[in-house]
């Protein structure tokens, strides 16, 4: 591969992964889920001194539901945007619906996922991945169905009267149900069990994964990471698209202070999501 | 200080004048305070006398009471079978909305001999009875056609359960029941006889509100009612079906019929809730455990290989 010709000669390559509008789609993700886990999970967690703590330092419940429901705006919008672009991929022909660049889980997440195990215990290499993984179209699935349930369930309560003129008063017990261990699913796939792990604290991206506030990552490690991918756009000569020079240097210093700073914030926001919940069960 | 003293044991001999035998015994104690209050705070003797602390709010047959009865080690005495603390805290009631009444306001049927002791039973019956009522006669005569007030005349086997005024509100410490602190306490004093029902109360939004500190979010009585309340299945209850639009609208004026279907007291893991609340609550806790479990081995496995074959920290990416 050219790789180390275009080393030698000084022109660090990118691979731009994600495009502005998709990066954007994202910061909106990332905080309106954080403003919202901060001020809905001490609801859940009532009786833990933390989430006193937190509310009080909000400046009390009255003002903890004015950021939710704001945040909860944020949240909508962003689903509407990923939603209406969704619509505009499949209605224009953007690209495949189904196949090797596609978010569709597919026979090869299966055959990947049993892959890894077998990499995990020693047992075989590990498979070459493609363009998005099947832990990443969990996580982006997983969202996208639990935005609906959430954002759904979130409204029947914000508007519990009108709600009540249209559906039967226990639809308001099942919303409540919904949203309360949607919230707590999804606080624990994003801030412990899948998210934050899968994008950022594996070994190929620890400490930070830079690319879903940058858009690239450096060729070097795209091909390691996506060597599937790679290889694809190599045979189509489809590589062009995606492999770009390096932006300048201040923008990269500028991307690399906001992957830290998230980290820093994401790695607190699991802590004290841990805190939540270990301390009404130890105190 | 002095001074204050007199005007007070003045004011409070008017009150006794009826009995020549209290009066004797009144113009006793009142030297007794004067004396007591011009001396110098005793340099031993440990537990603080009542005249070293503020003495205007409290009236002199309170602090002649709190003598003996802010003494922590006084101790107990056994009335009715129950062992009951003969300790008032005279912080707490001087705190109390009641703190600026002398103690006989209440303690109707007390007698100068401190000794001469009224039984329990007897004591709460003239609270209820008479000395609350004394101020708060509209809230008694609500009281009387509650089911509380109905079940404690009843002589029943129940009627000795059947809670009074002080049993809700509490005596020494009484406080103002729109206060947060109250109303945060509230199912727990209901639950004291209604158990279990404060459990799924607190589980939704109204109970994690108060919890977290909003004062206006609905307690028990916002929607039961208090001093007329009665039990659900009587038409002339809060929550009867005649009255419960009214009542949810009280705090939700667009409230609708279906609106009041809305169910408080269940507990979604539970199969006697509502069959489809119970399917969706089992879906969510089979789908956390599973998806929780999952990602936690996947990501334990990713890290124990990514250390194994030294993945982490390689220098220059990959």
């Amino acid at each position: 591969m050219t790789m180390g010709t275009d080393a030698k000669e000084g022109v660090r390559l990118v691979y731009r992964r994600f495009s502005t509008f998709h990066r954007f789609n994202h910061y909106l993700a990332m905080l309106s889920f954080f403003g919202l886990v901060l001020t809905g999970i001490p609801l859940k967690f009532k009786e833990s001194y933390f989430s006193k703590l937190l509310i009080d330092g909000l400046g009390g419940v009255e003002a903890a539901g004015f950021i939710h429901r704001t945040m909860a705006v944020i949240n909508i919008l962003y689903f509407v945007l990923e939603t209406g672009y969704m619509v505009y991929y499949v209605a224009a022909r953007k690209g495949p619906i189904f196949g090797d660049d596609s978010i569709v889980p597919g026979k090869k997440d299966w055959q990947d996922m049993k892959g890894m195990f077998r990499w995990f215990f020693g047992r075989g290499p590990k498979p070459a991945l493609n363009r998005f993984t099947y832990w990443e179209k969990f996580d982006y699935w997983a969202l996208f169905a639990g935005t609906i349930l959430i954002g759904g369930s979130g409204l029947m309560m914000w508007f519990p009267e009108a709600t009540a003129r249209l559906l039967p008063g226990v639809a308001l017990n099942v919303a409540l149900v919904v949203h309360s261990n949607e919230a707590f699913l999804a606080t624990g796939v994003i801030f412990i069990f899948v998210h934050f792990f899968s994008a950022h604290g594996r070994p190929e991206s620890f400490p930070a994964d830079e690319v879903i506030f940058s858009g690239y990552i450096p060729v070097e490690h795209y091909i390691h990471e996506r060597p599937l991918e790679y290889e694809n756009r190599l045979k189509n000569g489809t590589l062009d698209q995606v492999v770009t020079p390096a932006p300048p240097a201040p923008r990269r210093r500028l991307f690399r202070w906001i992957t830290g700073l998230v980290t820093l914030f994401a790695f607190l926001a699991a802590t004290y999501t841990l805190l939540l919940i270990v301390w009404p069960l130890v105190s | 200080m002095v001074g204050g003293a007199r005007n007070s044991a003045r004011e409070l001999a008017k009150e006794f004048t009826f009995s020549s035998g209290r009066a004797l015994f009144l113009a006793f104690s009142t030297l007794l305070i004067v004396v007591l209050a011009a001396a110098p705070a005793p340099a031993a003797g440990g537990a603080p006398l009542p005249q070293n602390q503020p003495v205007a709010p409290v009236t002199d047959f309170t602090q002649r009471c709190l003598t003996c009865h802010s003494q922590p080690y006084l101790g107990q005495v056994e009335v009715d079978g129950r062992a009951k603390s003969l300790f008032v805290d005279p912080t707490a009631y001087k705190d109390s909305v009641h703190g600026l009444l002398p103690c006989n306001a209440c303690h109707t049927g007390f007698t100068p001999d401190p000794h001469q002791m009224v039984s329990n039973a007897e004591f709460f019956a003239q609270t209820a009875g008479e000395a609350c009522r004394n101020c708060h006669d509209d809230q008694f005569e609500m009281y009387k056609q509650s089911y509380h007030g109905t079940l404690s005349r009843s002589g029943s086997a129940e009627s000795e359960k059947a809670p009074l005024c002080v049993d809700c509100h509490g005596s020494h410490a009484i406080q103002k029941v729109n206060t947060l602190a109250y109303r945060q306490g509230i199912q727990d004093v209901c639950g004291r006889c209604h158990g279990g029902r404060e459990a799924t109360y607190l589980d939704t939004y109204h109970g994690k509100a108060v919890t977290l500190g909003r004062q206006a979010a609905a307690t028990c009585v916002d929607c039961h009612g208090s001093h007329s309340i009665l039990p659900v299945a009587n038409p002339q209850s809060t929550l009867s079906q005649a009255n419960i639009l009214g009542t949810c609208r009280r705090c939700h004026p667009e409230a609708s019929k279906g609106f009041t279907t809305f169910l408080v007291h269940i507990t979604p893991t539970s199969p006697k809730a509502p069959l489809v609340v119970f399917l969706v609550a089992m879906f969510y806790l089979v789908l956390i455990i599973a998806v929780f479990s999952f990602g936690g081995v996947h990501t334990l496995l990713y890290i124990y290989r990514g250390l194994k074959d030294g993945l982490y920290f390689r220098k220059g990416g990959h």
